[in-house]
C-alpha cells in the first residue's frame, strides 16, 4: 500500500492529528470540555464550507472560523452569565445550519463535503501537509510549554490562580490551540468524528487509574495505534477514515473497560 | 458603620490589611466594611457562622473576588501590583471534595506548588525538587508519594494538599476549614503540626475553622466574622465573652480590645 504518495501523506497526516488531539485530549477530559470539541468542530466546518463555496483553502479559513468561534465562547463564558454548556449547544446548531446553508449555495451537497464530515485518506494534499506541520509545531510548542501550567489548571483553577498562575490567560492559548487542532483534523477525521479522537483514547487512558505522565502516554498510544489500523482499514475497504479510527478507538475503549474491571 | 482591628502583634509587619472592605452579591452584604490587619508570625483563626462571609473574606485576599469597594493591601502591596504569590499557599475547603477519578499522584500534586516559580520548558531545579521533598516531609507523605490522589484517606489528602501549598516556601498559609471529613485523631494531630509551622518556621497562619475549641490554646487570634469584624482578640476571651451568642446571633455588636 505504500507505493501510493496519497497513503504515505495520510498516514503522516493522521499521526500528527493523533499525537496533538492525545496530548490536548487529556485537558479536554479534565477540564470538562469534552463537548467543546464538537462544537468547535462544527464550526470548523463552517469554514470548510466557505472553502467550498469560493474554491479555496477549506483548511485555512476552517482555522480560521473555528478560532472565531472559540474565542466568542470563552467570551461569552467568562463575562456573562450563560450555561457553559447551554452556549455550546447553540455554538452548534448555529454553525451546522449556516455551514448547510453555505453547502447547498456551493451546489456541492454531496461529493466533497462528505469527506470533510468523516474523512478520507485521499483528500490530504502537500499543501494540507505543509499547513499540518506549521500549525501542529506551533501547538505542540504551546502544549509542551505549558504542560504543567494547563495541568495544575485541570486539577484544580483556583489554587493555580492564587499561585501565580494566569489562568484566564492560558484558558485563552489553550481553546486557541484545540481550535486549530480540531481544524487540521478534518482532513483524516472528519468533523463529526473528531471529537472521539480527542476524548476517547484519555478516558480509556484513565482506566488504568495511572498518575497524569502516564495516563496521557497510554492515550498517546492508543490514539497513535488507532489512527493507524484506522488508516490502513479505510484503504484495503475503501470506509471513511474517520469511522474507522473511531470505530477502532472504541475497541480499545471497551478492552480497557473490561480488563480494569477484572483487575479490581 | 465599620470597625478596626488590631490584632496580636509578634513582628509587627503586615501580611494582609484591609480597609473598609466590602462585597456586595445580589443586593446583600457579604463583607460589610472590614478593616482588619495580620501581621507576619501572626496564627489566626476565622471563625462565624455559615454565609457569615469567612470564605469570601479569603477569596477577596486572594484576588478571586473583586471587591465592591474597600482597599486590600498584601505585604505592604495593593493587591493589584502584589505578585508574590508564591509567598502565598492556599488549601481551599474543596479539599474533601476534589475529584477522586482525576489521574494525579501524590508527588504530581506536591509539584504543582512549585509551578508558578518555574520558567516554561524548565525541567525542576535541584532547589525545586528540595523544596518538594522537605514540604512532603513536613507533611509526612512521602511515603504515599506514588499513590493516587484518589486511594487517600480524607485525612492524607488534606496532608497532600498542604505539602502542596508549603513546596513554594510561602511566608503564609491560609486554610479554608482544613477539618472537613477528617477524623478527630488526625485533626489533633493536624493542629500540633500547625501549631509547629507557626513556631518553628515563622509561618504566619491564616485559618477558617469551626473547632475553635481545640485550637484555643495554640492560636493568636481569632476574627470574628459576621457580615463585618467582631473583635475578639484573644481566643479564650472569644470563647468565654458575649461573642460568641452575638456573632452566631442576628444582631452584631463590636467589643474592643488591645494588646
Amino acid at each position: 500500500m505504500f507505493q501510493y504518495d496519497f497513503i504515505i501523506r495520510a498516514f503522516i497526516a493522521g499521526i500528527t492529528i493523533a499525537i496533538l488531539a492525545a496530548i490536548s485530549g487529556s485537558f479536554i477530559v479534565l477540564k470538562r470540555y469534552s463537548i467543546l470539541t464538537e462544537t468547535l468542530a462544527h464550526s470548523a466546518l463552517v469554514g470548510v464550507a466557505l472553502g467550498i463555496l469560493l474554491g479555496t483553502a477549506p483548511l485555512l479559513i476552517a482555522v480560521f472560523t473555528a478560532l472565531l468561534s472559540a474565542w466568542l465562547i470563552e467570551y461569552l463564558r467568562s463575562f456573562h452569565n450563560l450555561y457553559s454548556d447551554s452556549i455550546l449547544a447553540i455554538f452548534l446548531s448555529a454553525s451546522l445550519a449556516i455551514a448547510i446553508i453555505i453547502v447547498s449555495l456551493a451546489g456541492e451537497f454531496n461529493s466533497s463535503l462528505f469527506s470533510y464530515l468523516f474523512g478520507s485518506i485521499l483528500s490530504v494534499t502537500t499543501e494540507d501537509l505543509i499547513m499540518l506541520a506549521l500549525f501542529g509545531i506551533i501547538s505542540l510548542s504551546v502544549l509542551l510549554g505549558f504542560f504543567k501550567e494547563f495541568y495544575f489548571i485541570a486539577f484544580d483553577e483556583e489554587v493555580a490562580q492564587t499561585s501565580g498562575i494566569k489562568v484566564k490567560l492560558l484558558n485563552f492559548l489553550f481553546i486557541t490551540i484545540v481550535a486549530i487542532i480540531i481544524a487540521l483534523s478534518i482532513r483524516i477525521v472528519g468533523t463529526l468524528l473528531i471529537g472521539a479522537l480527542m476524548v476517547i483514547p484519555t478516558i480509556s487512558a484513565l482506566q488504568f487509574k495511572r498518575g497524569f505522565l502516564e495516563t496521557m502516554i497510554i492515550a498517546l498510544i492508543i490514539s497513535v495505534i488507532s489512527v493507524i489500523i484506522g488508516i490502513t482499514l479505510s484503504y484495503h475497504f475503501s470506509l471513511p477514515s474517520g469511522a474507522t479510527i473511531v470505530l477502532t478507538i472504541l475497541l480499545f475503549f471497551i478492552t480497557s473497560l473490561v480488563t480494569n474491571r477484572k483487575l479490581r | 458603620m465599620h470597625w478596626s482591628v488590631k490584632i496580636t502583634m509578634k513582628f509587627n509587619v503586615p501580611i494582609f490589611e484591609t480597609k473598609f472592605l466590602h462585597f456586595v452579591r445580589q443586593n446583600q452584604n457579604i463583607v460589610n466594611k472590614v478593616s482588619l490587619r495580620i501581621n507576619r508570625g501572626d496564627y489566626t483563626a476565622i471563625i462565624g457562622p455559615n454565609g457569615g462571609g469567612k470564605t469570601t473574606l479569603i477569596r477577596l485576599l486572594l484576588g478571586l473576588e473583586k471587591p465592591t469597594s474597600g482597599d486590600i493591601l498584601l505585604f505592604g502591596l495593593p493587591l493589584k501590583k502584589f505578585n508574590s504569590w508564591d509567598k502565598i499557599g492556599f488549601v481551599p475547603q474543596r479539599v474533601t471534595q476534589i475529584d477522586l477519578n482525576f489521574p494525579a499522584t501524590v508527588i504530581e500534586v506536591v509539584k504543582m506548588g512549585r509551578i508558578a516559580k518555574r520558567g516554561f520548558f524548565k525541567k525542576e531545579s535541584p532547589e525545586d525538587l528540595q523544596a518538594i521533598e522537605d514540604a512532603m516531609k513536613k507533611m509526612n507523605v512521602t511515603y504515599l508519594k506514588d499513590k493516587l490522589i484518589g486511594d487517600l484517606s480524607g485525612g492524607q489528602r488534606q496532608r497532600v494538599m498542604i505539602a502542596r501549598a508549603l513546596a513554594s516556601k510561602p511566608e503564609v498559609i491560609i486554610l479554608d476549614e482544613p477539618n472537613t471529613g477528617v477524623d478527630a485523631v488526625s485533626q489533633q494531630r493536624f493542629y500540633s503540626l500547625l501549631k509547629e509551622l507557626n513556631e518553628k518556621e515563622k509561618l504566619t497562619i491564616l485559618f477558617i475553622t469551626h473547632d475553635i475549641g481545640v485550637i484555643a490554646n495554640d492560636i493568636d487570634s481569632i476574627l470574628c466574622i459576621n457580615q463585618g469584624l467582631l473583635s475578639c482578640n484573644s481566643p479564650h476571651e472569644a470563647m468565654s465573652c458575649s461573642s460568641m451568642s452575638k456573632l452566631y446571633g442576628i444582631d452584631a455588636h463590636i467589643m474592643h480590645h488591645h494588646h
